[in-house]
Formats: structure tokens, C-alpha cells, sequence
């Protein structure tokens, strides 16, 4: 559930440019679909809002924003 | 002619980040302030037409009833409460401007009122300027100066002349995306835009603190660490008047930045920052590069839609060190976000650890060095071919648009999309950067990364 969850907030954040669907199935960094940095931030401030974590924006913590099962384990750990 | 307002909210708050930031810089410039005065021609679209003068004022009117912050003006102190508002603070029999001794002035939000339009014939681009010509009185005069331009019997262009206290580039954007729906259907769908009385009340609230508060902890960590000023050795060549700027534009560079925004899964404006960083570093000598980028801070829900002045600045700290782009552009992600997520802070914070920076340091800390991307989209194509983009290289041109005597910065480069393609200017000191080193520095932007578009093989990516 908190999966589908994440990939329909990287549709929303990148304004459908990556369907939920294409999150789901990625099997290249998320970037490469498509979400740009905008995207990324979008998404960084909907998962902080709705899970109450804060995201690390070191360059290891920000892996997390490219692929779907690590921001679904960091969301997991993080709540 | 006027275009009138009513039956919305009044009320007073405390500005938001945006408002005090701009406030800020805007009392560092008086009396030259009119310098951040810009506007917006809108021509009217075809279905809106004929158009008469009282139509057009009356989708103005409707504009200002839906963005409260084209209705809103300074107070000096909060004097007002909800409802006993009615107009700006006139300034009769008294000295005008004297808002300006104020460092923490309120927003003060009228709920109906009248605002003069001009009505002229002629060019429009003249209407504007003559709207923007003169310095805006914060307490004594609304925000939004308009115009129409009538030919034929019929209104053909609405004109726009913003105070920047209302709106900066994207939410003159979206005031503009507004009033055409206005002329065209009447009405603008969907919810409410945000406004800044609520943006910032929640920017007061404990919500709104925990944000500011994790922007200042980046502040913070790299104040304690960035080169103290970029650019910080005198060029012994300074011009007269000391301050210049230098333009390229250039279809080579926007072909090539697209061609490795997308073999790098990045936007052009990261390849850009990046870049330009580096090129920094390059030319004083600095391996730790801050940069002050210029973000919309519209990646939140609550401030998308909304006509107000968010833009701030954020801290891009980049180590220099990257011996190719795809290390640099590694590099310049992370620090990208990092430095997107410090540009929604309160500037209260900032002046604070700026000056705790400093007093630690023992010399004052600030980069002087900003990028501001005013480009409206960002486009990556792979697709461009090496020889096209090198022959586009012999049509660069570099011009001199502007000198002056005081600039509160040292080096600022702003992006611009041009016909010709992508302009870059740097606008510098030339006691810390020579014209010739400017004009070195433009055109090693372009060459490096027309040369890195096509010397560097893709990643693999996954």
C-alpha cells in the first residue's frame, strides 16, 4: 500500500509526466523518466507533510528520490 | 478610468518571506528602487474581442477581487482590524514614502476599492514603460499600476505594471494566466488561489517555523565553511562606471545544454548552476563555490497558484573539484535540492546566522555571487547534432546592455530565453571582475559546455 502511495505522489509531483504505473515498474533511476528537480521537490515536501519525516539531502540521502522501493524503506524506517 | 473591487476580505499581517525579503532589498536600493518595477502585455485573445474599455476593467477589477495581494499595500504599524480597512494609506499633508524608514512593516489587505487604469493608444511596450517609470509609494498607492491599449474601437492589449512587494516572474504568470480567462469566460475555475495573509500566518505558526528552521540549519552549516565572498581580489582594471554587464546570446549553448540535460537526466538550469559554479571557481581561484541561485519556491501545495512575491534566494555550495561533468553534475544535484530547500526561509534567520557568521569568522560573510534563471521552461533534447551546434557558435553575439555605479553584488548572472537563442549575462563589479574576464567567462561557459555535450560518453544509468 505505502508503495502505490509513493508512486501516485511522484505522478502528482511530476505532473503525470512518470504514471504511478511507470513508478512502479521502474527499473532505471526515476530521474531518468522524466522527474526533474522541480518534480523532486514537489515530492519532497508531499512525503514530509504526509509522513511527518524529514528528508536527508545528502548525496546518499537523496538515492532515495531516484528509486521507489529505497523511498518506500525510508519512509518505512523514517515514520 | 477606474477598475473597482469589492466584497472581499480585509485584514493585516506580519509579511511573509517573500514580502520582507523583497522589502528588504528594495530599501537597500532607494531611491533607484523603480528598478524593480516590471510588467506584462497581455494582447487580447481572439475570443475575448471586440473587448471595450469597461469589459476590460471590469476583468481587472475581478482579478484584484481574486489575488488579495494586488490589493494589498504596507502599513507601518498594524492600525487596522479586520474590516475597517478601505484603500492605501494616502499620504496627503504628509512626506510620501516615509514607509520606507520601516525595516518590519504589516500587509495591509483592503477588501474593495477603486484603481486607476490608464487608457492609451499606440505601443504598448511605451504604456508599460511608463507605467514602470516611477518608483512605487508602498503605503499611499495599490500595487498593481494598469493600462489598456485601444485601436479600432476595441481594447487590444491589457498592460501589467507590477510593484514587486505583489508579485514576482511566475506570479505575474499566473495574474496573467487569470486575466486572460477573465476576458475570454468571465471567471477563472477552480479552488481559490492561495493568499499571502494566510502564507503568512502559517509561515508564523509552529508548521511554518520547523520549515524556516531546517532551512537555516543549511545556512548555518555553510556559513561556517564557504570561501567568506567569491569574488575577493581586487582586478586592477575597474571601469567607469565601476559596475558593467556583458550578454551572450547564444544558439550553440542552449542546443548543447539540452543535449546534456538529457543525456544526464537533469534540467538545463542544473547544468547551468553547475556549471557556472564551476567556472567560478575557476576564474577566483575558490575549490568551494557558493552560489546564491534565485528559487520560485513553488514546489509546495499551499503557494503554486499563488500571485505574491515568493522567490527568494537559496545557498548553492559546491565543491569544485570534479575532474568531469558527469562528476560534476553528481555533485550538483543533491546540492541543488539542498540549496532549493534553503531559499524558503525566513529572512530573519538569515540576517542573524549571517552576522553570527561573520562576528565567528572575524569577516563578513556573504557570497555576492547569485544566478537567476528567468527562463520559463526547461527544455532537454538529446537530438542535436555536433556539427549543427559548432556552426551556431559563429553566431554568438556578446553586448554591453548596461553600466551603472552601484550594485549590491559583485557577480550576478541571470538566464534568459532570447529569440536567438539562450542569453547569458553577467552583470559584475569590475573592481573584482574586469570587463575582459567577464567577457572570458561568457564565452568559456559556452565553449566548455558545447565541447562537454559531446566529448563525454552518457552514464549508464540503473
Amino acid at each position: 500500500m505505502l508503495r502505490e502511495r509513493l508512486a501516485a505522489m511522484v505522478a502528482a509531483a511530476s505532473d503525470g509526466t512518470v504514471t504511478a504505473a511507470e513508478a512502479l515498474a521502474a527499473t532505471v533511476p526515476l530521474s531518468a523518466l522524466g522527474v526533474t528537480s522541480l518534480a523532486q521537490m514537489r515530492l519532497i515536501d508531499a512525503v514530509e507533510s504526509e509522513f511527518g519525516i524529514e528528508f536527508d539531502l545528502s548525496r546518499d540521502g537523496v538515492g532515495v528520490l531516484e528509486d521507489l522501493g529505497a523511498l518506500e524503506r525510508y519512509v518505512a524506517g523514517a515514520a | 478610468m477606474d477598475a473597482r473591487f469589492s466584497g472581499g476580505r480585509s485584514g493585516t499581517a506580519p509579511l511573509t518571506w517573500g514580502q520582507r525579503a523583497i522589502w528588504d532589498t528594495v530599501r537597500r536600493t532607494v531611491p533607484d528602487d523603480r528598478y524593480f518595477n516590471f510588467g506584462r502585455i497581455l494582447p487580447v485573445p481572439g475570443r475575448a474581442r471586440p473587448l471595450t474599455p469597461e469589459r476590460a476593467a471590469a476583468a481587472l477589477g475581478a482579478l484584484v477581487e481574486r489575488h488579495e495581494s494586488l490589493r494589498t499595500t504596507l502599513g507601518a504599524a498594524e492600525p487596522y482590524r479586520d474590516g475597517e480597512h478601505a484603500g492605501p494609506h494616502r499620504s496627503e499633508g504628509r512626506e510620501p514614502r516615509r514607509i520606507l524608514d520601516h525595516a518590519e512593516p504589516y500587509q495591509v489587505l483592503a477588501g474593495a476599492g477603486t484603481i486607476p487604469v490608464t487608457v492609451a493608444t499606440g505601443d504598448p511596450e511605451t504604456l508599460l514603460g511608463e507605467l514602470t517609470a516611477t518608483a512605487y509609494d508602498y503605503a499611499a498607492e495599490w500595487p498593481l499600476r494598469a493600462g489598456l491599449v485601444v485601436g479600432g474601437g476595441e481594447v487590444t492589449h491589457v498592460v501589467l505594471a507590477f510593484c514587486h512587494l505583489a508579485a514576482d516572474g511566475l506570479g505575474a504568470e499566473v495574474a496573467v494566466r487569470d486575466l486572460r480567462l477573465l476576458l475570454m469566460r468571465g471567471s477563472v475555475p477552480g479552488p481559490p488561489p492561495p493568499q499571502p495573509l494566510d502564507l503568512a500566518r502559517w509561515q508564523e505558526s509552529g508548521a511554518g517555523r520547523r520549515v524556516a528552521g531546517v532551512a537555516a540549519e543549511h545556512w548555518e552549516n555553510e556559513y561556517r565553511r564557504i570561501p567568506p565572498t567569491m569574488f575577493d581580489r581586487p582586478s586592477r582594471q575597474a571601469a567607469s562606471p565601476p559596475v558593467w554587464r556583458a550578454k551572450i546570446v547564444s544558439r550553440a549553448l542552449d542546443l548543447a545544454v539540452q543535449r546534456i540535460a538529457a543525456v544526464h537526466a537533469t534540467s538545463t538550469s542544473t547544468v547551468l548552476l553547475a556549471a557556472s559554479s564551476a567556472l567560478v571557481s575557476a576564474a577566483t581561484g575558490h575549490e568551494v563555490c557558493a552560489m546564491l541561485p534565485i528559487v520560485g519556491n513553488r514546489f509546495r501545495g499551499d503557494t503554486v497558484n499563488a500571485v505574491t512575491t515568493l522567490s527568494q534566494e537559496g545557498l548553492f555550495v559546491l565543491d569544485a573539484d570534479r575532474a568531469d561533468l558527469a562528476g560534476l553534475l553528481r555533485a550538483a544535484r543533491p546540492a541543488a535540492l539542498r540549496a532549493y530547500r534553503s531559499a524558503y526561509h525566513d529572512p530573519r534567520d538569515r540576517d542573524r546566522l549571517e552576522a553570527e557568521a561573520s562576528r565567528e569568522r572575524g569577516t563578513r560573510v556573504h557570497p555576492y555571487c547569485c544566478f537567476n534563471d528567468m527562463r520559463f521552461t526547461d527544455r532537454a533534447d538529446a537530438s542535436h547534432d555536433e556539427a549543427t551546434v559548432r556552426r551556431a557558435m559563429d553566431g554568438t553575439t556578446l553586448t554591453w546592455p548596461l553600466s551603472q555605479d552601484r550594485l549590491n553584488c559583485r557577480f550576478c548572472l541571470h538566464l534568459t530565453a532570447e529569440p536567438g537563442g539562450l542569453g547569458v549575462s553577467v552583470t559584475a563589479d569590475t573592481r573584482f571582475l574586469s570587463r575582459p574576464s567577464m567577457e572570458r567567462y561568457l564565452l568559456d561557459l559556452e565553449s566548455t559546455l558545447v565541447a562537454a555535450a559531446f566529448r563525454e560518453v552518457p552514464e549508464l544509468v540503473g
